[in-house]
């Protein structure tokens, strides 16, 4: 057996050249897809695992509203948190302005000097109190995390509030800022007013992911020591338990907090990878349906090599009958459907790698993504390959079981 | 003939099965497919007040410091809101037919004392909201221009919000708590539900509308602040509602609907020339942005279609291609195993056309078939995806209403089955009317 087949078979192929040109369209189509799609999905996933910072799994958050004007925003938020953290199992708790991992949440612009607005650095900003670093599970690195103290009054809408004047950022917000300096102690302005002109940096935390995480501001935060009042009398509660407790504390914590007070109502009590879950969605579901679409691309494709193999094999009985009558091995007839068929690949494979690489190209230039990695290609290539001798493999099996005999009866 | 065609036809799908079956299969997973995909872009990218396209205009108005843009992706358009200041100057125009003012307020409604609070996303807007968006009533109506300015407690509420305080029964007359104020209810909708929800895109575009709407006058009344988005640029102190009415933060949504393009170019004329006397007084100092934008427009402005709805989309199509290539490669493998039969007739005299004609027949049944698989497989898929995007929170995003089946899904489907017949059918057909018969009765 040598690859000299490799000639009538060659000519035979040009002789009825329709069916194999179809699937090699084929082969080329899903090729493009196959290596592209791939590519989508990976850089779906990488954004998806990248780390947010946050002990997600271990907390869970409480949304609690104030309904009528008797309502005391201040105190009822004081009087939750002593509750919450006399609950056994709770790590920490903190009352936040809005859940981070979400898609709402208030950003700020932040520059070095005061009213230079061409140079703001948008932010995610939040509102917490003391207990925020064990409360979300972050990590300082360097300077010192919020005293009690430090804790200001709720923006409640009516007077006159009290600027904050120490602020802990994210690494990446501090870098951004100050790239060669230690930022401890260093100062910054922002574009609202929330803060005092200017506020001091006073710790750093490695990483933490605020809002929008689709956004490229997501990692840039900054915690002001406050009690929150978004806009609204309303607080939301960040509870970290210890490990494999919150699901049975979320259970537990409701009641006790709607029955202390009529002017008010828990609307929810949410896990915080809810959250995270919710930002990622259109993103877990585009990279289903595109694996979906190419898995169900992989299986028509095979069907379509397979019923050009056994197309072949059906109108060719008569001269394989005559070719094992010559001595042609078992072998001989397999390794003839397995060259045919992985010729078609190949020609398939040729036209699928310009046609990806187009593809890519049109993609990257309308919709913004990156280039098409050449290894997905490279590695696309194996996968269509195997794809074509399995799916050959059965009718060249077939092939070789018929009897020598079959030469001499007429078909 | 065509009724013997169609009998050679079952009986040749009758003698190879299998075949056949992957025929159908491949056919109707392409269909369903593209169905499924196109019936989910048509919704988000249909416009769902069509019919008012050249009347209603969302107005927007360039109010960003010369630095930098509102938004640094499509820095060309102005922010999507209006201060307080400039929308409720507008607001006194007399060049519209209609002027809606509004922007979403967070609300918890009670329907007694005694009963549990039930929050209720809510809307405080200007009387002409529900003749301006074709806003259909159930019972009731909306409330007149005098209440915006006094502040009348009247609210009107949506149909779900009716049915889950007053069990969908007439509740015109009857009294509820809107955040801890007593509000007469004066109307009810009936079932309202566009999609996207075009006329307020902050909150998520395929939301469902507001469950209440108060008078624009409560706005102050109740010093209520948007519970969508407020944005603001300038360092100013805001720390009162007075403080933010009278600030640079876009936070107020404005549309108008104007009778003709003459009152549309003089509504332009009008904010162009406020434009120009805050401009002297300092405001305004970047370029002259003031826009009027249609539905359409505003849809396609606010990027409702996502960039990966419409890869979706040609990722489909891509797959429909590769099915049809599929069965073209087996309809011509089908075909040529049965052309002894084709050699016979041509032998007896049937002409190639008559051998044409019967083989499309043959195509055209499977391609039927492919099609009704292929709705059936989408209807399918439209489930698979609604529970993909299931959310406590919204019910499904919007998705629960975007996933609906319409009759455009089957429109589609007859569309893609006469495509899949034109691209697959023709050529094997023709093919197998070109087989000399001479051949095949030589054999036999």
């Amino acid at each position: 057996m040598s690859f000299l087949n490799v000639r009538p078979i060659l000519s035979a192929l040009c002789r009825s050249w329709t069916g194999p040109a179809l699937v090699a369209a084929q082969i080329a189509l899903t090729l493009a897809v196959l290596v592209n799609a791939i590519y989508i999905v990976k850089q779906r996933l990488e954004k998806i695992d990248r780390p947010t910072g946050i002990d997600v799994d271990n907390i869970f958050v409480i949304r609690s509203a104030g309904i009528t004007d008797k309502f005391a925003h201040e105190a009822t938020i004081r009087a939750d948190l002593v509750y919450l953290r006399s609950v056994p199992g709770v790590v920490a708790v903190t009352p936040i302005d809005f859940p981070p991992l979400s898609d709402r949440g208030n950003r700020l612009g932040v520059m070095l000097k005061a009213n230079d607005q061409a140079h703001g650095v948008r932010t995610s900003y939040y509102e917490v109190d003391d207990q925020a670093l064990a409360a979300l599970g972050l990590r300082l690195i360097a300077g010192r995390p919020f005293r009690q103290d430090d804790i200001l009054s709720p923006r409640s809408g009516v007077g006159p509030i009290t600027p904050v004047h120490d602020v802990i950022v994210t690494q990446s917000l501090a870098k951004m800022l100050y790239p060669n300096e230690n930022p401890v102690g260093k100062t910054l302005y922002d574009t609202f007013g929330f803060l005092s002109s200017p506020a001091t940096i006073v710790g750093i935390i490695d990483r933490m992911q605020g809002s929008r995480l689709s956004s490229d501001s997501a990692d840039r935060v900054l915690l002001a020591p406050r009690l929150p009042y978004p806009d609204e009398p309303v607080a939301h509660y960040l509870v970290r338990t210890r490990p494999g407790q919150r699901n049975l504390i979320m259970g537990s914590v409701e009641k006790h907090l709607q029955d202390s007070s009529s002017d008010r109502m828990i609307e929810w009590i949410r896990p915080l990878s809810y959250f995270k879950h919710r930002s990622y969605l259109a993103d877990r579901n585009m990279g289903i349906f595109l694996i979906a679409v190419t898995v169900m691309l992989l299986a028509i494709t095979s069907t379509g090599i397979y019923g050009l193999a056994t197309f072949n094999v059906r109108t060719r009985t008569k001269q394989i009958g005559i070719r094992r009558a010559l001595g042609a091995q078992r072998a001989d007839i397999i390794s003839y459907f397995l060259i045919e068929n992985w010729l078609v690949t190949t020609a398939g494979v040729i036209a699928g790698c310009a046609l990806a690489l187009e593809a890519g190209f049109w993609l990257s230039r309308h919709y913004g993504l990156p280039r098409l990695d050449l290894y997905y290609l490279v590695g696309g290539i194996p996968i269509i390959w195997a794809l074509g001798q399995l799916a050959a493999w059965y009718p060249a099996w077939r092939a070789s079981r018929l009897s020598p005999a079959i030469a001499t009866r007429n078909v | 003939m065509f009724g013997y065609y169609l009998r050679l036809a079952l009986k040749s799908c009758a003698r190879d099965p299998g075949v056949t079956a992957l025929i159908v299969f491949a056919v109707g997973l392409g269909i369903g497919v593209c169905v499924m995909t196109l019936t989910v872009y048509h919704a988000m990218s249909s416009n769902p007040i069509w019919w008012k396209g050249e009347r209603l205009y969302a107005v927007t108005m360039d109010s960003w410091p010369p630095e930098r843009p509102a938004n640094s992706d499509q820095p060309s358009l102005p922010p999507t809101q209006l201060t307080h200041a400039d929308a409720t100057y507008l607001f006194h125009s007399s060049i519209p037919t209609r002027r809606v003012i509004m922007y979403p307020v967070a609300g918890v409604v009670m329907s007694s004392h005694e009963s549990k609070p039930l929050k209720v996303a809510s809307r405080v807007t200007s009387s002409d909201f529900f003749s301006a968006f074709d806003v259909p009533f159930l019972y009731g109506s909306g409330w007149g221009a005098q209440a915006d300015t006094g502040a009348e407690p009247v609210i009107v509420l949506s149909h779900d919000i009716n049915g889950t305080l007053f069990g969908g029964v007439n509740s015109v007359g009857r009294t509820i708590r809107w955040n801890d104020h007593e509000f007469r209810v004066i109307g009810v909708l009936a079932q309202w539900q566009p999609q996207p929800k075009f006329y307020d895109l902050t909150t998520g575009s395929f939301n469902e509308p507001e469950g209440a709407y108060v008078p624009w006058g409560w706005s102050r009344a109740r010093q209520l602040r948007s519970s969508g988005t407020t944005r603001c640029w300038k360092v100013e102190t805001i720390d009162t509602f007075e403080q933010l009415v009278g600030s640079e933060c876009a936070w107020v949504q404005m549309w108008l609907e104007l009778g003709s393009a003459t009152a549309r170019d003089r509504m332009q004329a009008y904010i162009d020339t406020y434009w120009a006397e805050q401009r002297k007084g300092g405001r305004f100092q970047r370029p002259r942005n003031n826009r009027l934008s249609d539905v359409a427009q505003w849809l396609e402005d606010n990027q409702v279609v996502h960039s990966d709805d419409r890869l979706l989309v040609g990722l489909a199509f891509c797959f429909l291609g590769v099915c049809l290539l599929n069965t073209i490669g087996l309809l011509l493998a089908k075909f040529l195993n049965a052309a002894a039969v084709a050699g016979v007739r041509r032998a007896l005299g049937a002409s190639r056309g008559q051998i044409f004609n019967q083989h499309l027949v043959q195509a055209g049944l499977l391609a039927v078939a492919g099609s009704f698989l292929g709705l059936a497989l989408s209807l399918l898929l439209l489930l698979a995806v609604r529970a993909l995007y299931d959310d406590p929170e919204t019910g499904g995003g919007g998705f629960q209403a975007l996933t609906h089946f319409h009759a455009i899904g089957i429109v589609w489907a007859i569309a893609l089955a006469l495509l899949s017949l034109l691209i697959a059918g023709v050529y094997p057909a023709w093919r197998i009317g070109r087989v000399p018969p001479a051949r095949y009765l030589k054999s036999q």
